[in-house]
């Protein structure tokens, strides 16, 4: 398809394939992405620090609530893997509003490339980043103590789960970017609903050990099955 | 060169752009651009000319693929708008009004993804991109990520991804607005060397001193539609005559005697004549031949005379003579306005 046309005389350039135009965009955000290390670092930072001071003050404490001997390492780590592919979708939008804001989408729009290729190279691209973050998460993890009971397949599998259940995240951060056209609506948009839902979920303690009002809103949230797919892997349960 | 797609040009050049009954609604209602027929042959400078809010924005969109016509034939490049967008977008260079590059990309990235975007063939795509760099000078700054770039130097930059295809039409929406006239005339010689070169090119702009320096033909929007059109001399001409600009000493009211002994002195032919802040404007056909018999006139009724001026009409008095008429029939601008907002927002309506 890359050769120009000499239908009807007017040398038009055709556009790529399908592929080629997705290829094109997640070149284009990777680059970013390692460009801009805010990006990376800002949606990371969080996560770190989380499992870093969760295992180290609740350790202890929390560990007590947990069944048959289970570390607080291991049962927090694949929570912190979720939060870390919830944090880096919530930026998604983000980079969306700042194309708008540049021009850069218009000009993707006036150019021959399919618009639903763009929008997939740019998701591969993000998804492709939440990958490598769960992935420095768990060896994090398995520093500080954390053991996956499935080895190398449960942490495939982990990454798996982070990835598929980052997809809702990212439609959502995206719709938003659309609808607010504004970086700091993004942002404060998207950490609004991640960090209440992070608590009331169950991330970070078991849910049998938690208010009975918020088991209620747990059982509709859907971090709570993100965390748990993750959590079935690492500790090989079921 | 194409034997008969779209509609026949004028001359026996074929049409780059053929818009026929154009008219843009916004879902609010406004209608930014009314009843817009425009023929741009092959190879020509075209310039589109109109205060802000006038409807250029809006019409370039259209043109370009971003915005859908509310009614109306567009064909670009033979391609029908409408129905096979695709092949206009391909076919079609587009420099928006806002300079849109990728800060953290690299020069030469950034001209990386437009090759990429348009798909330019591999093997093409290193020449053409060190090409253009040279082309818009930025050549040593290529490996720079375009954040750091001077606003003069992100526009170059921007108008040189626009070209990576080597379209055979350009769009340029105001591409000079807020640029220092370095920077500017560095961009136009850029555009004339493109056009030079067989590229079509569509530039709106609302510098009238623009469009004289670059285009042949001129159409004037206002309140979305087209009130003028021709080249710059035809404008020009419009205007009807020359201009003699006369400073007179003292108040407001001497100023209206000297208006009225203009007037009265028939000296001139459907001459127009109107006070200015510290005298009069004569425009008129004999405006130079005459103008000393005015100002003989105007001592014998003992107005004091401080200064004169004949000079050739601008576009700016093309300009103003056009929109003054219109905005004196209330063609106000309140609605145009919002349509420029609304269009600025952008998005595939």
């Amino acid at each position: 398809m890359s050769t120009p046309t000499a239908e009807d005389g007017r040398t038009t350039m055709q556009g790529n394939s399908f592929a080629g135009d997705v290829w094109v965009n997640f070149k284009r955000w990777t680059l970013k992405s390692v460009r801009n290390p805010f990006v990376l670092v800002g949606s990371f930072v969080q996560p770190i620090v989380f499992l870093v001071l969760f295992t180290e003050v609740f350790g202890n404490v929390a560990g007590q609530a947990l069944p048959g001997g289970i570390a607080y390492e291991t049962y927090l780590v694949p929570a912190i893997a979720i939060q870390v592919a919830l944090a880096a979708a919530a930026t998604s939008g983000v980079g969306l509003v700042n194309d708008i804001e540049s021009g850069m989408f218009e000009k993707v729009l006036v150019s021959p490339m399919n618009r639903t290729a763009v929008f997939l190279g740019k998701t591969i691209s993000e998804l492709l980043r939440i990958a490598v973050q769960i992935v420095m998460i768990l060896g994090l993890g398995i520093l500080l103590g954390a053991e996956i009971a499935t080895g190398v397949v449960g942490a495939v599998g982990i990454v798996v789960v982070g990835i598929v259940f980052s997809l809702w995240f990212i439609a959502f951060s995206n719709a938003l970017a659309l609808i607010t056209e504004d970086q700091e609506s993004t942002i404060i948009g998207a950490n609004l609903l991640q960090f209440p839902l992070l608590f009331v979920s169950s991330a970070f303690l078991p849910l049998s050990s938690l208010p009975e009002w918020i088991q209620t809103v747990a059982a509709v949230n859907p971090i709570t099955y993100g965390v748990d797919a993750a959590r079935a892997i690492i500790l090989d349960a079921t | 060169m194409s034997s008969d797609t779209g509609s026949t040009g004028e001359g026996d050049r074929p049409l780059a752009i053929a818009t026929d009954g154009l008219e843009v609604t916004y879902a609010d209602g406004t209608e930014a651009v009314r009843d817009v027929s425009l023929s741009v042959p092959e190879g020509e400078f075209f310039g589109f000319l109109g205060p802000n809010g006038a409807g250029k924005t809006t019409t370039i969109k259209t043109l370009a693929t971003l915005l859908s016509p509310t009614s109306g034939e567009v064909r670009v490049n033979g391609f029908d708008a409408r129905t096979e967008p695709e092949r206009v977008r391909s076919s079609i260079g587009y420099m928006a009004q806002e300079t849109s590059v990728d800060e953290e990309l690299t020069a030469r990235e950034n001209l990386r993804f437009a090759c990429e975007s348009y798909g330019v063939p591999r093997a093409d795509r290193s020449d053409r991109i060190d090409e253009l760099l040279e082309l818009v000078d930025l050549a040593d700054v290529a490996e720079k990520e375009a954040g750091e770039f001077s606003g003069g130097m992100k526009k170059r930059l921007d108008a040189a991804t626009a070209l990576v295809h080597r379209p055979p039409l350009v769009f340029l929406d105001e591409p000079t607005t807020g640029l220092d006239p370095k920077a500017r005339n560095r961009l136009w010689e850029y555009f004339r060397r493109i056009n030079d070169q067989g590229t079509t090119i569509f530039l709106t702009t609302q510098y009238l001193e623009e469009a004289d320096q670059l285009c042949e033909r001129l159409s004037v929007i206002l309140d979305g539609e087209i009130v003028a059109d021709g080249t710059p001399a035809d404008l020009k001409r419009e205007v009807g005559g020359e201009i003699l600009d006369i400073e007179i000493e003292g108040s407001a009211d001497e100023r209206e005697r000297a208006v009225a002994v203009a007037r009265e002195s028939d000296l001139f032919e459907a001459a127009t004549v109107e006070t200015t802040d510290d005298g009069i404007t004569v425009t008129a056909r004999t405006a130079r031949q005459h103008g000393t018999d005015l100002l003989v006139a105007l001592r014998d009724e003992d107005i004091v005379v401080t200064g004169f001026n004949v000079r050739s009409p601008t576009l700016d008095d093309v300009f103003l003579a056009i929109t003054g008429e219109h905005v004196e029939e209330g063609g106000a601008d309140a609605t145009a306005d919002a349509a420029e907002v609304a269009a600025a927002d952008g998005g595939d309506r």
